[in-house]
């Protein structure tokens, strides 16, 4: 990286099926005094603020103007992003390369227990004119994906089950995951099918929550942080929109974004070099296609790193150990902070129960979700 | 704790509904146009071809979203194809089961690149197999309405 970035503060709510108990407005408030809190500073030092939401999801149109009060940017440069929250802070990494900006926070929520019609609005995001007169769940295009991906790569819907049983698992070592369970493999191939391959346990369940995360420049880092969690790496890309000309098996938008990532961070064999992933689990077979992608194993051999214990909290490339978003909860564009987020408490050795030894260099990815191909990635690291 | 109290009695929580009052017009555009007209008029299926990438568009675009070439070159495309993949669906966009499971494929037709995603019917889905020869179903003529459920669905051929 030309200019040194760094991850200097982090702040976020426990996520949680339902919160009726505080406005969206509070939840992000909760997050944003407890990031600059972490980050030894004050809203006035803050010199930029990014955030990520979306309309239809938040009940509001032009939703990103209510976004100034609840994080102290009220007359502040502010602005949103439509993406992931990792798109968020690759915004915000590059606000301070500019060199206009030394301090720069980013925030992404998630309110899913109020949106009632979370399926309809997934589905108004297909194409108007070929895909949305079908009329179907929007669910039918991960059940179209997870076969073709099966199929190619020779992984199974069992290898899928244990995406699931790993990741709930560790979920219940994290105070932050609302989805912590006990779930044997045999539980996900018998639970209902929605669209099959896919079954109901194959699919994460949606959960609030916010989190803000304050970044700096070197100088700043190191003034203000004694643990700066250093952005070594970002990448993001985006295949064809459209149903009918993307790649059905690969997440090449994975592939592209990552390598972007790793050329950044001048890393060769991610395989060796990345501590820990955390990385999109939306779907459990989406685990297994994206760790191919971002060449954590080689095609095909996903499962198998599955089967042999490699991905667990004591393997040799622990994914997901924060429970991803299985274990974690689908937060929409909150997802990828909160995979960001555990990467950076690993690196600071604040992970509790599930802490990992000998960690420094983590990766991070996230996926848009259903109907998107975008994709983002980060590689952060404490050295 | 960034918050001083919260609300913490079930009884006192409150929340408003509302909902987004969207109404909207989509143009097929020069492309969806002539392929959707086509459809109606003729039971015909065309696409666009790039020369340059070798890839024929169906839907048809007058762009190559490859190499970004403008495309005027119409080809017609064949109403059969292949499955590429295949889903058998349980649910409603609610969340409720399904009267029928409903399968939907992804279907290569012969003659195109890209691949439509549509229904499969007439087939029960224990017998769907990867690569299986299937074709498109019009619907009546008098029936269409230059959409592409003009197409009612895919079946296996023969």
């Amino acid at each position: 990286m030309t200019e040194e970035v760094a991850i200097i503060g982090v702040g976020y709510t426990a996520a949680s099926p339902v919160t009726p108990e505080v406005s969206y407005r509070e939840m992000i408030y909760e997050a944003a005094v407890k990031a600059y809190q972490d980050a030894h500073v004050k809203p006035k030092d803050i010199k930029s603020f990014v955030c990520l939401s979306e309309d239809f999801h938040e009940g509001t149109s032009i939703f990103d103007e209510y976004v100034p009060d609840q994080l102290g940017a009220v007359l502040k440069p502010v602005h949103t992003v439509t993406g992931d929250g990792i798109h968020g802070l690759i915004e915000a990494t590059m606000h301070i390369q500019t060199g206009l900006m030394d301090v720069v926070a980013v925030e992404a929520h998630s309110k899913a227990s109020n949106i009632l019609t979370p399926f309809h609005i997934m589905a108004f995001a297909t194409d108007p004119v070929y895909n949305q007169p079908l009329k179907m769940h929007p669910y039918y295009i991960a059940g179209l994906e997870m076969n073709r991906f099966l199929l190619e790569t020779g992984n199974t819907r069992e290898h899928c089950a244990m995406v699931v049983q790993k990741n709930r698992q560790n979920a219940l070592d994290n105070p932050v995951a609302a989805y912590g369970a006990q779930v044997a493999p045999d539980d996900v191939l018998q639970s209902r099918p929605l669209f099959a391959p896919l079954s109901k346990l194959d699919t994460s369940l949606h959960a609030d929550g916010a989190v803000v995360m304050v970044l700096a420049s070197a100088k700043r880092a190191r003034e203000l942080s004694d643990h700066p969690i250093w952005v070594k790496g970002i990448g993001w890309c985006s295949d064809s929109p459209s149903l009918e000309n993307r790649d059905w098996a690969q997440a090449v938008y994975a592939r592209l974004a990552g390598d972007a990532a790793y050329r950044m961070a001048g890393i060769r064999n991610p395989r060796e070099e990345i501590d820990l992933a955390e990385i999109d689990d939306t779907f459990s077979y989406k685990e297994l296609q994206h760790m191919e992608a971002l060449r954590l194993c080689r095609e095909g051999e996903a499962g198998l790193l599955l089967e042999e214990g490699t991905a667990d909290l004591d393997g040799d490339l622990p994914i997901n150990p924060s429970g991803g978003t299985l274990g974690t909860g689908f937060l929409y564009e909150a997802s990828g902070l909160y995979r960001v987020l555990e990467l950076v408490l690993q690196l600071r050795g604040e992970a509790g129960k599930r802490q990992l030894a000998h960690v420094n260099t983590g990766l991070a990815f996230s996926w848009r979700g259903i109907p998107t191909t975008s994709g983002a990635a980060i590689v952060v690291s404490n050295n | 704790m960034g918050i001083l109290e919260k609300v913490a009695d079930n009884r006192e929580t409150k929340a408003w509904y509302g909902d987004i009052p969207v109404q909207h017009l989509y143009t097929a555009g020069v492309a969806g146009e002539r392929f959707l007209s086509e459809i109606r008029d003729n039971g015909k299926i065309l696409g666009t071809l790039c020369e340059k990438c070798n890839f024929v568009y169906v839907p048809p675009m007058i762009y190559c979203e490859r190499c970004f070439a403008r495309l005027t070159e119409w080809v017609p495309v064949s109403h059969k194809g292949v499955v590429e993949s295949f889903t058998v669906g349980y649910i409603d966009m609610d969340g409720k089961p399904l009267p029928e499971p409903r399968v939907m494929a992804v279907i290569n037709l012969d003659g195109a690149t890209s691949s439509l995603v549509h229904f499969l019917e007439e087939i029960e889905p224990d017998d769907i197999t990867f690569g299986m020869e299937v074709e498109a179903v019009f619907r009546p003529k008098g029936e269409r309405k230059g959409s592409i459920l003009d197409i009612s669905h895919f079946r296996p051929v023969g």
